[in-house]
């Protein structure tokens, strides 16, 4: 079984940045009860900066990412104040549509500013390739891996430990009594949503060197948040750092037992029957899905 | 014996909500519950209303077992309940809620649409019939949810704190409603918070305590039970 | 006065419009656009049946479509059937999928059902685009044209027209039963509040599940009617996500509170597209996109400030001032 050590760095490798992706949603979507259609277009966003820096100015992703985290938090804060505000307490339907409005007008502002033809970040760690303990991996994976699990740890770190983090956390178990106690929770959904963001947005930055960016990159990408956040239980952030690492797992494992095409065919069922038999998840509040909470 | 109720229990995680209560209703009663907050008594409702499936006892109309028949099949058998807090069908007009009450009944749209005019006049909704039902008033929109409740041409009727919310006026009128429907024939079951209003009103109260059913009888005696009395304990007035 | 006869005959007008085409112009690409908007109408309508009517809002009803664009050209191209015979099989496979979909719809609500409806229709891309033995992969089947009324083989587009409006109409009629029905008034008391219907004694989840059956059946004929017409089928557009959105924008937008609402909308929408696609094409092809950014906009303002999107807006201006609502101290 030496092809095991292999499969497992790969998983680790890609479930920390599908960690990152995800853990933005969750916090989007466990403090402000929002499901983001638009999130994956943040992400292609995000590889789009990453793309136009690289050629423009040969700047590397990694010293894109430092400018990415800012740039996207105001991003975020921007749309939510556009956009996202207006909508927390209206109904279902409204939110649905609102954020797949989003989406497609985010895609389409890509497709007619940039084309929909392929790009490549092609750095000089793309192609580098390490060999570690019978597993191989190129540097950008590695370095993807590094800095998304930093970023993800960060953000854990701040929603435990500090005084903003724990408001955020209160106002997500229950906004009413937040609201009784003086917090305003605008401010509070706006920073978790420019938070929520700029991960995603980092995210990004960090794929470029690994996939192909085009306009609807963002698909594939948030399809698969959604299982993971999903499989993890909405809402809960450890949750979907462990579903990013199970999604990982089969995402690996298919493509190696069953080839590259059928992979997706394999989390999306996946996804399916989490949905239809744990759709709370491994680790989420039971009920929250039928609740439309 | 129309409702009868034998030792149901209701268990939500470890807080047990309805302690194995035994309720009878003869038809033509117009029975009260009463109870402090987390009484039970609206979960005693949904069981009933089959929104709920008890851990334990039974619930029979007619003596036919009817524990766990669901929701919908319920109102088919003749009962309809109101929420508590008032569930109208927003966007729809005073017309539409109370037609989509009579097509329980009626299979013809034209039939359902006479008879929810005939059911709004009798419950004093008549000039607010095209109204949308989101825009109205929450005394109206009490009102609005027994009318749609009636228009399924119940035998038993359960009201979930229909007057709750109501100013004297609204209350009055309420009260004259729910007494005039009674004289009709309907059996009515209140659950009641307000006191004054329901023991006017009922014939028979039953109160209900941590899920236990801790008295009954009529009013006056009831009042007078230094069990309820002890329950109620801290909140003023609430007998007078 | 005049603008309420509008809006009671503006489906008449619509529909002999439609109808009046090819006495109007023997132009082809206007006769195609006639075609498409009302295809997309239709389809947009079929939606509108789960979507609208009964409030569960699908994101994978290009699954459907696909599944009846691929009948009619699987059966056509394999074993040499009819249309039709795709168009009854598609439909039949829509129908079993819609129920087991619908039955989701009554285990999720809101966005985790669409979120659902998105993977099944992604999942059928994928399977699509992979099985090459079965659907020729992602090369898409041409669907072969076969002169005659069983093969939908129809020479001219003036026939298409006939047809498309034909579907056209049985769709709107079938939204303006649910607008009449005892069903549709039962289904919009579920649509408003689930449980205040169950304790009326509607069969919420039955309704819910019968209503998604419908509209993929719906659905999946348009699918079957399109792949007919335009000769090709290509899964990543037939199940695309997309064309998913496509669908519930032009509901949406055009209203998806009155059944021409979707027609509406489509018509918007579709002459927008194609008029932008007339004007660059060859120049630069990516500026076709710039509707989709415009209606991606239009949807998040409509569903927000005119939730009753088009149609809604032209009932309000055909209403000659609202009846005053009558106060408390009016009662009896």
């Amino acid at each position: 079984m030496s092809v095991l050590p292999q499969l497992a760095v790969s998983a680790l490798l890609l479930g920390g940045v599908y960690a990152l992706i995800a853990v933005g949603l969750t916090l989007i979507f466990g403090v402000m009860r929002v499901v983001n259609f638009a999130h994956g277009e943040f992400l292609m966003l995000g590889m789009y900066l990453a793309f136009w820096a690289f050629t423009i100015w040969r700047l590397d992703p990694y010293v894109v990412l430092v400018a990415a985290i800012p740039l996207f938090f105001l991003v975020g804060a921007a749309v939510y104040a556009l956009v996202m505000r207006g909508i927390i307490h209206a109904s279902h339907n409204v939110q649905i549509f609102t954020t797949v409005g989003l989406s497609v007008a985010l895609q389409n502002v890509a497709l007619v500013a940039w084309t929909g033809d392929f790009r490549f970040v092609r750095a000089w760690h793309s192609d580098a390739v390490l060999r570690v303990a019978g597993a191989a991996f190129n540097l950008s994976q590695l370095v993807a891996f590094a800095l998304a699990l930093l970023l993800t740890l960060a953000l854990f770190a701040f929603m435990r430990w500090t005084r903003t983090g724990m408001v955020m956390r209160a106002t997500a178990q229950d906004r009413d009594a937040a609201t009784l106690m003086g917090i305003d929770t605008d401010r509070v959904y706006g920073f978790s949503f420019a938070i929520g963001i700029a991960a995603v947005g980092t995210a990004g930055v960090l794929v470029a060197p690994l996939y192909p960016v085009y306009p609807t990159a963002g698909l594939q990408f948030v399809l698969l948040a959604y299982v993971v956040v999903v499989l993890g239980g909405l809402g809960d952030m450890v949750g979907a750092l462990l579903g990013s690492l199970i999604v990982a797992a089969v995402e690996v494992g298919g493509s190696y037992f069953l080839g590259p095409a059928w992979k997706e065919v394999l989390y999306f069922v996946l996804f399916i029957l989490v949905l239809v038999f744990r759709p709370a998840g491994l680790l989420g509040q039971r009920g929250a899905e039928t609740l439309g909470v | 014996m129309l409702l009868e109720l034998t030792a149901v229990t209701k268990r939500f995680g470890g807080l047990l909500a309805v302690r194995e209560v035994n309720l009878q209703v003869q038809a033509g009663e117009l029975v009260g519950i009463i109870g402090p907050n987390g009484a039970g008594k609206t979960t005693l409702f949904n069981v009933i209303s089959g929104f709920l499936v008890p851990e334990a006892g039974e619930v029979r109309v007619d003596g036919r077992d009817i524990t766990g028949v669901p929701s919908h099949g319920i109102a088919r058998l003749g009962i309809c309940r109101t929420f508590q807090i008032v569930k109208p069908f927003g966007n729809l007009t005073v017309l539409e809620n109370v037609m989509i009450g009579a097509l329980t009944p009626l299979r013809s749209v034209v039939d359902a649409r006479d008879e929810a005019r005939r059911v709004l006049v009798r419950c004093g909704l008549g000039p607010w019939q095209d109204v949308p039902a989101k825009s109205l008033p929450i005394g109206l929109r009490k009102r609005l949810e027994v009318a749609r409740a009636l228009a399924t041409r119940p035998r038993l009727l359960l009201l979930d704190e229909v007057m709750a919310g109501l100013n004297a006026t609204e209350l009055k009128g309420m009260v004259g409603l729910i007494r005039d429907l009674h004289a009709g024939g309907l059996t009515v079951i209140v659950i009641e918070h307000i006191m004054a209003a329901i023991m006017r009103l009922c014939q028979r109260i039953v109160v209900l305590h941590h899920g236990e059913k801790i008295a009954e009888g009529p009013p006056d005696g009831v009042s007078r039970d230094p069990r309820v009395i002890d329950a109620y304990l801290g909140e003023e007035l609430a007998l007078t | 006065m005049v603008t309420r006869y509008v809006t009671q005959w503006l489906p008449g007008i619509f529909f002999g419009l439609a109808a009046a085409t090819p006495l109007v112009t023997r132009d082809a690409f206007f006769h195609d656009t006639v075609i498409l908007i009302l295809m997309w109408g239709a389809i947009a309508g079929a939606w509108n049946v789960a979507g609208g009517y009964a409030g569960q809002v699908s994101l994978g009803h290009a699954g459907f479509f696909g599944l009846g664009a691929y009948s009619v050209a699987l059966l056509a191209v394999r074993w040499d059937l009819p249309a039709w015979s795709g168009m009854a099989v598609g439909a039949a496979l829509s129908t079993i999928a819609g129920l087991i979909i619908g039955y989701l719809s009554n285990r999720l609500r809101g966005p985790y059902f669409a979120l659902a409806t998105i993977a099944f229709a992604q999942v059928l891309l994928i399977v699509a685009s992979r099985w090459r033995e079965l659907t020729k992969g992602s090369e898409g089947i041409p669907v072969p044209f076969r002169p005659g009324f069983a093969t939908l083989g129809f020479p001219s587009k003036v026939s298409w027209i006939y047809v498309a409006l034909g579907f056209a109409l049985a769709v709107w009629a079938v939204q303006t039963y649910l607008e009449h029905s005892r069903v549709g008034y039962q289904l919009a008391g579920v649509r408003e509040d689930e449980d205040a219907a169950q304790a009326l004694g509607i069969h919420s989840r039955r309704l819910k599940i019968l209503a998604v059956a419908a509209s993929a059946a719906l659905t999946s004929i348009g699918g079957s009617l399109w792949a007919a017409y335009i000769g090709f089928v290509d899964p990543f557009y037939v199940f695309s996500i997309d064309l998913s959105i496509e669908f519930a924008l032009k509901a949406i937008i055009g209203g998806t509170g009155a059944a021409l609402g979707p027609f509406l909308g489509s018509l918007l929408i579709t002459s927008l597209e194609t008029y932008l696609r007339a004007q660059f094409s060859g120049v630069r092809t990516g500026f076709t996109g710039i509707y989709l950014i415009i209606y991606g906009c239009a949807l998040i303002i409509v569903v927000r400030f005119f939730p009753r999107g088009l149609a809604g807006a032209l009932a309000v201006a055909g209403r000659s001032g609202a009846a005053p609502v009558p106060q408390p101290a009016d009662a009896a």
